[in-house]
């Protein structure tokens, strides 16, 4: 109970500031926006090529692009933690009578609040587009959970490098090129099939495969159980690994 | 029984840096009591120990019978704390961030919308209340900080150079906030390499250089402590080493005379009954010629006091030190 309301206090503070700053919403929603707009039109005619199995690159891209909001988002979180620390917030949140987890649980769910607004706003922008999803309302709505658990899981990173290093600019800038090779290694613009066999082999191990192949199964094939299983046991994996060690960066931190 | 209690504490950063090497104070309820000291002198090292955001090396630091490695949530409950450089959201208004502190307290939102209303009554920050802290001047957040300081009623309020980068007159408006705050009871410990502060506020006072404390009292018996009156000598920017340390020496033959120290052209001593001793004085150094440019005789300072156990002026480029005459108008004043 005790939790939950501090929980609350600090995830309405952020809240607040998403309301008042609407930069930043839009800050990580730029970029996949771009890349919507411009590959569902540069890379139209791929659909055409032997094997690529699907109907229309917009409707292979647009899971893509869900994953990518998750993953800027989730870099954005970082940012966020070095301006609290700069601004003394931390501190202010540090020496009041809060449990410590609270204020990290706080932090996330304020994080999973912000990048469920922006995939909605994504997928909305998709279905104007001309997007269709196969398995509907239900299915967006599994899409959104999905691509938030990986987000939080990503933010594990991001919050790592800006506990780390107290610098937003070098937090944003190793964000961009972790994430960049990762999304391009996976596949996130081609299917397995006509991916270069080294690579193929690169993008089995990679996690942005599995969670793009879940998103991808929900808009184009309907339920299909193996690749959600898969995508949430790799996000579990992964957040094992970046939360654990997000944790002991801030443990670190204020000690 | 003392609220704060310092024994022997220790800070050792890694890499090796000891900012706090051994201090011991106690500071009873009600009291201002202050750190005076150059940056680096281990000040905010000190009190970030206090308020429960940095762990110390060895040594215990209780507050308020508790203890702050122990039980740091019991002590967060009791003590406020204002930073030197604030702790503000500037994307949330005056008042939103008072309510924050307030719920981070456990307040519920009506009360600490109440208090906020009442804090912001208190700092003179009610017409700017509803504006984004963001476009707050440096002395607004000052004040907006140490409101956040007292949302929850602490019975401690530690304050990291709670005036630092202000003007004068939101110097002393500052000033006036924590002297009627202490008189409601609240204890303070306080930070400040301003002279004047640690004169006008502290009922009692550490001069700390080196993370160590070079003497301790209230500021009127530290500065009695040095025995007399201060009288400077000081020669001609071009005299040299010569004459001054020739004058040194007359200086330390005159009666009455304790205490010599030189700081670049003058020499500086303490006078036992100045007026009385002062023609022995000139006469003195009339007889052994030395080229005075100017003399002085004033009560002693902080700054006296300082230079005494430190060997140092404790030179802050913003403030002059000040006269005793302002000092005295300002506690009319306040």
């Amino acid at each position: 109970m005790r939790s939950l309301r501090e929980i609350h206090v600090i995830w309405g503070r952020n809240m607040r500031k998403l309301v008042r700053v609407p930069t930043l919403l839009g800050f990580s929603l730029f970029q996949p926006l771009l890349f919507l707009v411009l590959f569902s039109q540069v890379f139209s005619s791929m659909a055409k090529l032997p094997g690529f199995g699907y109907d229309n690159y917009l409707q292979f891209l647009v899971p893509t692009i869900v994953g990518l909001t998750a993953l800027n988002s989730a870099f954005q979180s970082g940012m966020g933690m070095v301006t609290d620390m700069d601004a003394g917030m931390l501190d202010k949140f540090l020496i009041a009578p809060l449990r410590r987890s609270s204020i990290l649980l706080g932090k996330i769910a304020a994080d999973a609040t912000r990048m469920a607004i922006q995939s909605s706003l994504i997928i909305s922008v998709s279905f104007i587009m001309g997007a269709r999803f196969k398995t509907g309302l239900l299915g967006i709505l599994a899409m959104i959970v999905i691509a938030v658990l990986f987000g939080i899981a990503w933010a594990g990173i991001s919050n790592v490098v800006a506990l780390r290093t107290r610098n937003a600019e070098l937090t944003m800038l190793i964000g961009i090129l972790i994430t960049f090779p990762i999304l391009f290694l996976s596949t996130g613009f081609m299917p397995s099939a006509l991916l270069p066999s080294w690579l193929d082999t690169v993008a089995r191990f990679n996690p942005i495969t599995y969670l793009v192949a879940a998103l991808r199964a929900l808009v184009n094939e309907g339920w299909v159980w193996t690749a959600i299983w898969q995508c949430l046991a790799v996000t579990a994996g992964l957040a094992a690994v970046t939360l654990t060690a997000a944790t002991r960066a801030f443990r670190k931190v204020i000690s | 029984m003392a609220i704060l209690e310092a024994t022997d504490l220790v800070k050792v950063y890694t890499g090796g840096v000891r900012a706090v090497d051994g201090i011991n104070f106690s500071v009873e309820e009600g009291e201002v009591f202050g750190f005076l000291g150059p940056n680096g002198a281990g000040k905010t090292t000190t009190i970030r120990i206090g308020v429960t955001l940095l762990a110390l090396t060895s040594g215990t630091f209780v507050i308020d019978g508790i203890d702050v490695q122990r039980r740091p949530e019991e002590v967060r409950r009791r003590i406020g704390y204002a930073a030197q450089s604030v702790g503000i959201d500037d994307d949330l208004t005056g008042r939103e961030n008072l309510i924050l502190q307030g719920r981070l307290h456990g307040m519920s939102n009506r009360e600490a919308g109440a208090k906020a209303d009442e804090l912001l009554g208190v700092i003179d920050l009610e017409d700017a209340a509803g504006r984004r802290a963001g476009t707050f001047s440096w002395g607004m957040r000052k004040r907006l900080d140490l409101a956040q300081a007292l949302v929850h009623h602490p019975r401690v309020l530690f304050l990291d150079e709670p005036t630092t980068g202000l003007d004068p007159q939101n110097r002393r408006a500052l000033w006036t906030y924590l002297r009627r705050l202490n008189q409601s009871g609240v204890t303070i410990f306080l930070t400040t390499q301003y002279l004047e502060e640690a004169d006008v506020l502290c009922g009692r006072l550490a001069i700390i250089d080196h993370g160590r404390i070079k003497i301790e009292g209230s500021p009127g018996d530290l500065k009695a402590g040095l025995g007399g009156d201060m009288v400077t000598v000081t020669l001609p920017r071009e005299a040299g080493a010569g004459p001054l340390e020739h004058t040194r020496a007359v200086l330390a033959g005159v009666d009455g005379c304790t205490s010599v120290s030189v700081h670049e052209n003058s020499v500086s001593v303490v006078l036992r009954d100045g007026g009385a001793h002062l023609a022995d004085l000139v006469r003195a150094l009339d007889a052994a010629a030395v080229p005075v440019a100017r003399l002085e005789l004033a009560e002693p300072t902080l700054d006296d006091v300082f230079l005494k156990h430190t060997g140092e002026r404790l030179r802050v480029d913003e403030v002059r030190p000040p006269s005793r005459i302002s000092g005295h108008r300002m506690r009319a004043r306040t």
